[in-house]
């Protein structure tokens, strides 16, 4: 179970400042739902409050029906800039949250191999992060978050420290293993393409004060159109279905000011 | 990869080889510099040979050596092992750090040299005196370097740590301390450098043995070749002491090193 809510939130940073203004999204379990919108519009904000990182100023962010007080491995993160332990290998960053979850070194192995094997990074257990490029390391992160079997994974901009063709190349990664081991997602972009082929459902927001402005079903769409038929992303971005959605996206992004992305 | 660090010791070892010439030309072949001011290397030698043999200043350079050796060892060992803790502290909360930084700041701009009329009021002329003085001065780098390591620890890192669920002393020992150990290496090499400085002078004002004593007691003796014994004895000691860390530091940071190359 992992579902996600946000009632009424609002977040005020250092008294003055409106970030986010009245957010209410419910996300169920095993949904995936990615937020774009311009620089700025708070939906960092929004994912580090289901982090814990921070708290909402009036509302609720709650996963499973309990109000978020603190960060912990049931709402795994995924951050932009990888975040990996560049003193630990690959195998030891992945090690770390299953040690902090007490669980005996048989058991941690078993689950480790499975993760590196996910990610296909069985050849790169004992390397350090600064030995592998920018994809690799994020897959790294990626196998720390899936390992530990989080109720929701929360990713934050996770491919937009990569190059444009590793971009590309893990973004159908994601679709591979979360097809294979569906898990609540919440997935923050400013690519509106990367959203439209990830998430079954896309949040658009406002520039700051950043407010929800629309949520498309993008997963009726797929079903309907067969996306799934279709193995390369670029297959997928020029079927008609696919460039409608982008393109209203697009639109409803561009009437806020501050957009100035992509 | 060998060829160019064997250049460089190789363009090292030639300038050794040239200054020693030179020393020898302005000395002995020329006397351009007279043997009052500065030794020429047969004094030198000389100088060397006498202590090294029967003593001076009431014991061999060995033992000298040795004893100033032992107390940049305590007091810096002391200063570290006080200093770095401290530091992190200071570094991971905000209210350790309000409390302890206005006191910090007040005796910092003290220079360690001027703690030693009140270390010798206090504890004498013996060893205990100078290892106080050191740790004083060997303290505050170690202090600062393990603060800033911490603060400059990238926000991301540490919340992913605390999303993973990591206890507190895990996250001290295998989070924060790693993190922090570049900074910290830093601190130590200056701290190192700072027990050099402090044990010399603490020995010049006042003691019973060691370098500084030598070299006080060959000043008094007008006594320029073992004046330059003094020197380079803690210049080598220095050299060495430092040697000895970079390899430690090399082998703790074999994760960092590596990426910087």
């Amino acid at each position: 179970m992992g579902s996600i809510s946000f009632q009424s939130v609002d977040k005020v940073f250092g008294g003055s400042v409106k970030a986010l203004d009245d957010i209410n999204l419910e996300i169920a379990d095993k949904e995936f739902v990615a937020i774009v919108g311009p620089s700025g519009c708070g939906k960092t904000t929004c994912l580090r409050m289901v982090a814990g990182f921070e708290a909402a100023s009036s509302g609720t962010v709650s996963v499973n029906g309990r109000p978020v007080t603190s960060p912990g491995p049931d709402r795994a993160v995924v951050f932009q800039q990888f975040a990996l332990f560049p003193w630990k290998t690959v195998r030891e960053n992945i090690d770390l949250g299953l040690r902090n979850k007490n669980l005996a070194i048989g058991e941690r192995s078993e689950l480790i191999a499975g993760a590196l094997k996910l990610m296909n990074l069985e050849s790169h257990a004992d390397a350090f992060p600064h030995q592998l490029s920018g994809g690799m390391q994020q897959r790294v992160a990626i196998a720390r978050a899936y390992v530990l079997d989080p109720e929701v994974l929360l990713m934050d901009e996770p491919f937009g420290a990569l190059d444009a063709q590793t971009r590309v190349v893990m973004q159908e990664e994601l679709v591979r293993i979360s097809r294979r081991n569906p898990r609540t997602v919440l997935f923050i972009t400013h690519a509106v393409e990367e959203a439209v082929y990830l998430a079954d459902r896309v949040a658009i927001m406002t520039r700051r004060p950043g407010r929800i402005k629309e949520v498309l079903d993008i997963k009726a769409v797929r079903e309907r159109e067969a996306w799934d038929k279709y193995p390369k992303i670029e297959d997928v971005m020029d079927l008609e279905s696919f460039v409608h959605l982008r393109t209203h996206i697009w639109k409803s992004l561009r009437e806020e000011k501050g957009f100035k992305d992509v | 990869m060998k060829t160019p660090s064997n250049r460089k010791g190789l363009i090292g070892l030639a300038t050794l080889a040239g200054l020693i010439i030179l020393w020898f030309l302005l000395t002995s072949v020329t006397g351009w510099v007279s043997g009052g001011r500065f030794p020429s290397p047969a004094e030198f030698w000389m100088s060397l040979k006498q202590i090294s043999g029967r003593g001076y200043a009431g014991a061999t350079l060995a033992s000298h050596a040795l004893h100033s050796l032992k107390l940049v060892a305590m007091g810096f060992v002391v200063a570290v092992l006080t200093g770095v803790p401290l530091g992190l502290w200071m570094g991971w909360s905000r209210r350790a750090e309000a409390f302890i930084n206005p006191v910090f700041l007040i005796i910092r701009p003290i220079p360690p040299l001027a703690w030693i009329p009140l270390a010798i009021l206090w504890l004498g002329l013996g060893d205990a005196a100078k290892i106080m003085v050191i740790w004083f001065s060997a303290f505050v780098p170690s202090v600062i370097n393990a603060f800033t390591g911490v603060r400059n620890i990238e926000r991301p890192v540490l919340e992913a740590a605390r999303m993973l669920g990591t206890p507190r002393w895990r996250m001290v020992r295998e989070v924060i301390l790693p993190a922090a150990s570049p900074m910290i290496f830093t601190g130590l090499r200056l701290s190192l450098q700072a027990s050099w400085t402090t044990l010399v002078a603490a020995e010049l004002v006042g003691a019973l043995m060691g370098v500084g004593f030598v070299l006080n007691m060959a000043q008094q003796d007008i006594y320029p070749g073992m004046i330059l014994v003094g020197m380079i004895t803690v210049g080598l000691l220095g050299w060495a002491t430092t040697l000895l860390l970079t390899r430690a530091e090399r082998r703790a940071l074999a994760w960092n090193v590596a990426a910087r190359d």
